[in-house]
């Protein structure tokens, strides 16, 4: 592989854009596929192939050639509402599982830089943060404020925008009295009961990272239930 | 729906070669049976012999490395190398899991 190739490939994979790596296994040689952008012409002939393993996100060598393709698909979007404690053990576990994550939280001492550093942090009401973040079915939304006015609106949000993971932190007795409101402003029950809540798998634990264990290990195995 | 997982073995690749070292990228391209890592998994091996990442559980790393080693003294490009069960002097503590890949080794210049 070229050193340019290399450098292409970690500054398209910063920027979150999706596309293939694709190597001839008999030369060496390699490019970067990506969707509506010019292919290298040493590998027209397997066009067709390449955008269709680009496609269905299959990794592997084209059937009958010595053509390799990888897939880098852009990372999953995690929005935190709530810049707490346990947010600052998921952000590093979000880290080595590469989700994608923005921090929530209108409260200026939480959603500090340095408690934050290199995160992408909202320092708004989840209304208008939610103008700045481009969401959809592939996102998810973990809402660790169990204050009602931050974290009813983003809830609200990601129901409305079938988000694939919505958790919300609190007691049943917290989430009951947050499922009532919800159910006020106009929820479907059969909506409401596709929040987490009390969020997280059983661990046991009671400290800032176990439950952000136990909240990233619900997120991923989410994840692997809607493949 | 799917995550990328992606592991930053080429981010550190560039990191190694910024600080000139020569870097070898080893990737897993077929899997047969059942093998730990699953293709596109990848590793990097420096010229002394120091390696980041994997392509299987532990069982071909050894093996991998000396390939990558010998990569890189003779000169060569890239290479392809296989692991089956029945190549028993690559596998020197014995393929617990049964599975059978092929990595694509590569030289990064």
């Amino acid at each position: 592989m070229k050193k340019e190739l290399l450098e292409k490939i970690i500054e398209k994979k910063n920027k979150k854009i999706e596309f293939s790596i694709i190597t001839n296994l008999e030369n060496g040689n390699g490019c970067i596929f990506q969707k509506n952008e010019p292919l290298d012409k040493n590998f027209e002939k397997y066009k067709k192939e390449i955008a269709d393993q680009f496609k269905r996100k299959r990794n592997g060598i084209i059937d009958g050639t010595n053509i390799f393709v990888e897939n880098y698909i852009s990372p999953i979007k995690v929005i935190v509402v709530g810049a707490v404690h346990i947010s600052q053990y998921l952000v590093n576990f979000a880290k080595n599982l590469n989700f994608e994550i923005s921090i929530i939280d209108p409260r200026g001492y939480f959603a500090s830089e340095q408690r934050f550093p290199n995160i992408n942090i909202i320092n708004k009401w989840p209304k208008e943060a939610f103008k700045e973040i481009k969401t959809d079915e592939n996102t998810a939304l973990i809402a660790l404020t169990h204050d009602p006015k931050i974290d009813d609106p983003a809830l609200q949000h990601a129901l409305k925008n079938n988000f694939f993971y919505i958790g919300a932190l609190g007691s049943k007795k917290t989430h009951s009295n947050r499922c009532n409101r919800l159910k006020e402003s106009g929820f479907s029950d059969e909506r409401i009961k596709k929040i987490f809540g009390p969020i997280g798998i059983k661990l046991g634990g009671k400290s800032a990272p176990e439950i952000a264990l136990s909240i990233i290990a619900q997120l991923v195995s989410e994840v692997y239930k809607k493949q | 729906m799917k995550n990328s997982f992606d592991e930053k073995i080429l981010d550190e690749a560039k990191d190694w070669l910024s600080s000139n070292q020569k870097v070898v990228l080893a990737t897993v391209i077929q899997t047969w049976g059942s093998s730990p890592r699953q293709v596109g998994s990848r590793m990097i091996v420096n010229d002394k012999g120091d390696f980041s990442g994997s392509v299987s559980g532990g069982c071909v790393e050894t093996a991998v490395v000396r390939e990558c080693l010998g990569l890189i003294k003779e000169k060569q490009l890239f290479k392809k190398i296989e692991f089956r069960v029945s190549n028993e002097s690559a596998w020197e503590v014995g393929l617990a899991c049964g599975g059978e890949i092929a990595i694509f080794l590569e030289q990064i210049d």
